[in-house]
């Protein structure tokens, strides 16, 4: 646990070096495992599905995405499918994709 | 065999390549900054044009060509809406003004008819050449008629496939409107591999919400070489639940093994010639393979399938070119949209990676794949895929398909995130 913690602390500071929320990822910065899996998630769960229901991310805090995706995989929030998802990932894992929501 | 020569050709290529990487450290493609490179993506369908969109994304100064003969592009994901009677084909119908205005991709509305990998070039239809740096192939499918006798590609204007949506979705779903009342159905549904693995039954299910609707005596039969197929207990239960006895599958070693198709009479010789399934509208899906520009380019294994590195989804008969979508061979990974959309993703940060001399990741993305029973009725299969020991291997204990038993409200549910991640998914790619 305490791994996990610095884990996402360091992903907090280097989010903090690369600039605003919003900017696209410049040329020197590395792409990561965690952004290349909140990529995935986004293409349910960005503002066109929240149309139809479908959370966008984009505007759920990287706590709140690591509680509830704690939540489906631990069988502690009902879903339909999320918790067949969230199965797939690690506490590690959830942590390095919840901070990537914001800049999408 | 002049495949097969030039393979081994791009395979030594490739060889010589990686051996100038380990012995002077850099090769001249890793010494461009990722900024300055050109890549040019072929095929501007969900693999394609996600990878050209995240591309620029990731790296604004990036040059980024995507080639795509057709001036829209129609999805084979929720084609089968259109012939429930619920769903125009315009809904389905995706523009390129986005990429090109917004994400700075040039779009070039040509065809590629040669791709020369030593001199990383493609040869456009138009008569122009394009130079790559980096080659992402998203080409899609093509059908192999040659396996089934009696029917060749031109007979797919009176048996349609449906299977690349669009016209061929029209003229099938004109065909189920000319169909008396107590007409029969065909689906003669392809062997594996083939693009979108729940597709012929989620296709039977919407044929049949059309007709129980519009003509209720008519039967819906499914001929099928196989003996199995994806999320069937939950296809099944849903067909006897909303279609009674309408839906009727046969699989192969019950006289669903199609051996000769009688195009004029619009009749299926299966079980040796002992059985003879005549149809009023009959919907072939033929056996299918890689895009013909990459058997053209020399990307596809015997199979007709192109083999990459699952981690990068570098082609394993060229350095600098990548191939991605149903095309290529993806491991655990299904011929989907949503593994495509997944893949291009993919590509588009392991050729910056590359580019940018930093190791590959092994990459790790969730997939979903909806299909509708009826309007209300949706069921799912999902997955977390990883590179593992090689491969996209499916991570254990994640994934599977919807539980059986239900109440009709999650059923509900499901068919409301079909239509939410339809809207989602095409937002991703070219919205």
């Amino acid at each position: 646990m305490k791994h996990s913690r610095l884990f996402a602390a360091g992903l907090v500071a280097s989010l903090a070096m690369a600039g605003t929320a919003s900017q696209a990822i410049a040329d020197n910065d590395e792409i990561t495992r965690g952004q290349l899996m909140a990529a995935s998630c986004k293409a349910c769960h960005n503002a066109a599905a929240a149309e139809k229901g479908v959370p966008d991310l984009s505007r759920v805090s990287a706590g709140v995405i690591q509680s509830q995706m704690r939540a489906f995989r631990d069988g502690e929030r009902e879903a339909t499918i999320m918790d067949r998802h969230a199965r797939g990932y690690t506490d590690e894992e959830i942590e390095a994709m919840s901070v990537y929501f914001a800049r999408f | 065999m002049h495949n097969f020569t030039r393979r081994h050709f791009l395979k030594a290529f490739g060889i010589t390549s990686a051996a100038a990487l380990t012995g002077i450290g850099l090769t001249p493609l890793a010494a461009h900054s990722a900024g300055k490179a050109h890549v040019v993506v072929v095929g501007g369908g969900t693999g394609g044009a996600t990878a050209a969109r995240y591309l620029k994304q990731l790296s604004p100064d990036m040059a980024v060509t995507l080639i795509e003969p057709n001036a829209t592009y129609v999805t084979c994901y929720g084609s089968n809406w259109v012939l429930g009677g619920f769903e125009s084909i315009e809904a389905i119908t995706h523009g390129y003004d986005n990429l090109r205005d917004r994400d700075g991709v040039d779009v070039i509305q040509d065809k590629v008819i040669g791709v020369d990998a030593d001199s990383r070039t493609v040869r456009l239809e138009s008569g122009d050449s394009l130079q790559y740096d980096k080659l992402v192939m998203s080409p899609g499918i093509d059908f192999k008629y040659d396996d089934m006798p009696g029917i060749e590609e031109a007979d797919a204007e009176t048996i349609p496939h449906a299977w690349k949506a669009g016209s061929q979705t029209e003229l099938l779903r004109a065909q189920l409107q000319a169909m008396p009342n107590g007409g029969v159905y065909v689906m003669v549904a392809p062997p594996n591999p083939y693009r979108c693995p729940p597709g012929p039954y989620e296709r039977v299910s919407m044929v049949a919400y059309y007709l129980k609707t519009h003509k209720p005596r008519s039967k819906v039969i499914v001929l099928d070489p196989k003996e199995g197929f994806a999320k069937q207990g939950l296809f099944e239960e849903g067909w006897a639940e909303h279609y009674g006895d309408m839906i009727e599958w046969r699989g192969g070693s019950n006289g669903g093994r199609v051996e000769e198709i009688d195009v004029s009479g619009k009749t299926a010789h299966a079980d040796g010639g002992q059985e003879r399934v005549r149809a009023d509208v009959m919907n072939f899906v033929p056996a299918q393979r890689a895009g013909q520009i990459a058997h053209d380019a020399g990307l596809t294994n015997e199979q007709g399938w192109a083999s990459v590195d699952q981690r990068t989804f570098k082609s394993v008969m060229d350095d600098n070119i990548y191939v991605i979508g149903d095309a290529s061979v993806a491991g655990a990974m299904p011929k989907s949209g949503h593994a495509a959309n997944n893949q291009g993703k993919i590509v588009a940060a392991a050729i910056l990676r590359e580019l940018s001399g930093q190791e590959p990741l092994d990459p790790s993305s969730a997939s979903t794949c909806y299909g509708l029973i009826t309007l209300d009725y949706g069921v799912s299969i999902a997955a977390v895929y990883q590179y593992q020991n090689g491969a996209q291997a499916a991570v254990e204990g994640s994934g599977g398909v919807s539980p059986l038993g239900q109440s009709s409200t999650f059923r509900r549910q499901e068919a409301e995130h079909t239509r939410a991640w339809y809207a989602g998914i095409t937002q991703d790619i070219w919205g």
